[in-house]
């Protein structure tokens, strides 16, 4: 049987509602039993501009959208003379009207859908509800059935984004304490915290500026509470000092990196991988950390609680690294997350930033150096062997195949849309620290290296560990700000394979 | 009583103030009744921090110019902590400038020690932000041009709740960390600390007064204002001594019900079982 797969964009001015229609419409199909993904594209402006949503659905799961869209929606003149190049032949334009949910009943009706599970979501929603019902009826008899879905069963799922994910994993790793300061795309994490700190007995606490985040949550790990930090490249970069402290003081950290593109401020509101570099090396001196990169909201959580039990257990900084596509775009997921628990194993001390005596305090005499290096070395081994202990890398499609996908984050989504067909194994390395032994995996295979950055970093951390190259041509690398197109991303991949 | 020795042998010179503001905290920390496990201090970078080795108290020799986020965060982390921090001029008012302004907006319960010796001393010399002007040394062989920062004005001005200058003087020391323990909130406290080898006092003798003596009312934020324009750390003509100003501002914990609890309660986030 055919799998059906339909794009639907949703265009329009910010504040003009683009995103509740996007979500409510996702919400909708997701608990009749579809496979929901949307992603969001958006300007840094607060009213005008252009923002638009993808949301991709199919009767089989779905983590990636289309660059062809079969329904076009558009709230504003732009957006039709934007996205019409990208509408599929006998695809469908929907537009000349001002309120968005006009369009959530249009839609409805257009897919064969039941009105009252819309009314049932618009009052999930609460916000405006005589006013939305009543332009959601409207469309709804404004339209005419005109396209077939395949027809699925509810089943128990879950609608949510990567940033969801983080914030979901660090509550149920019993995080005590989180510190950010405002930077797009890690933002929204302080919000998702802070609606639950009282329900959950947390505390988040916006500080003067990233370098006061990271050392308040120093000082408040050094006390023994599981404190975590968030922020993006620029506010990385600030905390990188702070870092270095976390690995000599030896406090347990958390740390959120979410990857925006460019250098300096870069692109604020759009996606990229350039980060993974600064994860693995930034903070002077040498001492052990962890460098986690979750793929799917899934995998943010349990990451996320990976990262709060290797910081407690070994007293260490835990990165966990992702970007806006993955914290920002909706997922359906139905699978629940497996969470370790982690218990707080720090306590209150002697701390120091200088290489320190058994006292705690300031030592410069050799022996005391060297033991201490040394200490630091030993604590990355043991790392590295609990590690064993989890998934540090996962494989998806056909096994065995001579070629074989390496990624991390969040191309994982399009990947595993695109190669559903295709002749290849996809790996997916979630311990980017420690590194798991992919040698075996990985010698004489076609090698195809999938990254949304300009130089593909996770290469030479590959032929570090394991000596093995990849060639440049068998290199798929999107830099232009937007995420990986499941359709674009498959011709990609066909004229790699061997 | 409370032995709050440790093994370690100073390094600071011979005759070096510090040793009277060791001597003074050490000296009342010792006698007082908060317990050796219920305070922590915090050190920044440079000849002050050394005292983080000559007292055996818990707490975080941190990173140059970080000592009031890293004091912020310990107290959060345990509100029931009594939170001594210890900074250079050059750590307060150069690399940790944004701190110093915010904390005294946040008005969190920490007491605030600034060894104040104009001078970079650790470095071997280099001028801060309240070097006097003309000063040379290996790396300003034309003399300083900047006109120096007013602490006292800077903080008054930032909202600080206690705001106070001492010489560094056992006796001085000991008194306004006395004062300072019993004020609700973020106290400033400099400390006047010549170095002796960088930056020597030869001219605050007879100079320096004590705000006590002369009727200062504490409560004035003008009679503040005006007694803190009188040493503009550039020339020496009169130097007051004492509690500038002190007022009742909210705190920053008592601002979350969070920290309220584990206040009422008497742990820390440690404690908190989930």
């Amino acid at each position: 049987m055919h799998n059906m797969r339909l794009n639907i964009l949703f265009g329009g001015e910010a504040g003009q509602g683009p995103n509740i229609l996007t979500h409510v419409l996702g919400e909708a199909l997701m608990k009749q039993g579809y496979y929901v993904f949307y992603s969001r594209d958006y300007q840094s402006v607060i009213r005008g501009g252009h923002n638009f949503n993808v949301l991709t659905f199919s009767d089989i799961p779905v983590y990636s959208n289309d660059s062809q869209i079969d329904i076009l929606v558009a709230l504003d003149e732009n957006t039709e003379k934007i996205h019409k190049k990208d509408l599929k032949k006998g695809g469908l334009i929907l537009k000349g009207h001002p309120s968005n949910m006009y369009y959530a009943g249009k839609l409805f009706k257009i897919l064969g859908l039941d009105f009252k599970i819309l009314e049932i979501e618009l009052k999930e929603l609460g916000k405006r509800f005589d006013e939305n019902i009543k332009e959601s009826e409207k469309g709804y008899k404004d339209a005419e059935k005109s396209i077939e879905l395949v027809k699925v069963s509810s089943k128990k799922s879950y609608f949510t984004n990567g940033n969801q994910g983080i914030s979901q994993g660090a509550i149920k790793s019993g995080l005590d304490i989180y510190y950010a300061y405002p930077m797009t795309p890690a933002t929204p994490v302080i919000g998702e915290l802070a609606e639950k700190q009282e329900e959950n007995n947390i505390l988040v606490l916006q500080l003067e500026n990233e370098i006061a985040v990271i050392n308040a949550a120093v000082g408040s790990a050094s006390t023994g509470a599981k404190a975590m930090v968030g922020t993006s490249g620029g506010g990385f970069d600030l905390m990188t000092e702070g870092l270095s402290l976390t690995g000599m003081a030896e406090v347990g950290l958390v740390i959120y990196l979410s990857q925006r593109p460019g250098p300096a401020t870069g692109v604020a509101t759009y996606t990229g991988q350039g980060d993974l570099n600064i994860a693995r090396h930034s903070g002077h001196g040498e001492f052990p950390r962890l460098v986690l990169a979750p793929g799917d909201p899934k995998e943010s959580q349990e990451l996320t609680n990976q990262a709060f039990y290797f910081s407690q257990k070994f007293k260490i900084p835990s990165i966990i690294i992702s970007d806006k596509h993955l914290g920002e775009s909706f997922y359906t997921l139905n699978e629940n997350p497996v969470i370790t628990a982690s218990k707080k194993l720090i306590s209150f001390g002697r701390y120091n930033s200088y290489e320190k005596d058994a006292n705690g305090s300031a030592a410069e005499n050799a022996e005391i150096i060297q033991k201490n290096v040394e200490m630091r070395l030993r604590k990355a081994k043991e790392i590295e062997k609990e590690a064993g202990k989890f998934e540090q890398y996962k494989t998806y499609g056909k096994k065995n195949s001579k070629n074989v996908i390496v990624s991390w984050g969040s191309p994982k989504g399009a990947i595993l849309d695109s190669i559903k067909d295709l002749d290849c194994e996809f790996l997916q390395v979630l311990y980017i620290e420690p590194f798991p032994d992919l040698k075996k995996e990985m010698e004489g295979k076609n090698l195809i290296l999938i990254e949304n950055n300009s130089i593909g970093q996770l290469a030479p951390l590959i032929a570090e560990k394991t000596g093995i190259f990849i060639e440049d041509k068998n290199k798929i690398l999107r830099y232009d700000g937007r995420p990986f197109l499941c359709d674009e991303l498959k011709k990609e991949i066909e004229g790699r394979l061997r | 009583m409370t032995n709050l020795s440790t093994n370690t042998k100073p390094t600071w010179c011979q005759g070096c103030y510090n040793f009277q503001i060791l001597a003074g905290v050490k000296n009342f920390l010792e006698k007082s009744k908060i317990g050796r496990e219920n305070i922590a201090i915090v050190t920044g970078i440079g000849c002050h921090a050394k005292i983080f080795d000559y007292i055996n108290l818990n707490g975080i020799n941190t990173l140059h110019g970080r000592v009031l986020p890293t004091c912020l965060g310990i107290k959060i982390g345990n509100p029931n902590l009594t939170v001594l921090g210890f900074a250079g001029d050059g750590d307060a008012y150069a690399e940790g400038m944004e701190h110093l302004i915010h904390a005294a907006r946040y008005n969190s319960d920490i007491k605030y020690f600034v060894h104040n010796n104009q001078v970079f001393a650790l470095t071997v010399g280099q001028p801060t932000p309240v070097t006097e002007v003309g000063f040379k040394d290996k790396t300003t062989p034309q003399g300083v041009k900047i006109y120096p920062l007013n602490p006292i004005k800077l903080m008054l001005a930032s909202g600080a709740s206690f705001v106070a200058r001492v010489f560094a003087d056992s006796k001085q020391v000991e008194y306004v960390l006395k004062e300072a323990l019993k004020h609700k909130g973020f106290a400033f406290i400099e400390v006047l600390q010549p170095c002796l080898i960088f930056h020597p006092d030869i001219s605050y003798g007879n100079k320096v007064y004590s705000l006590d003596k002369v009727g200062h009312d504490k409560s004035n934020f003008g009679q503040a204002w005006k007694r803190a324009q009188e040493f503009d750390y550039n020339t020496v003509k009169k130097i007051p001594l004492g509690i500038f100003y002190q007022t009742q501002k909210p705190i920053f914990e008592e601002q979350f019900p969070q920290l309220m609890n584990l206040k009422k309660n008497k742990i820390g986030w440690k404690d908190v079982k989930r």
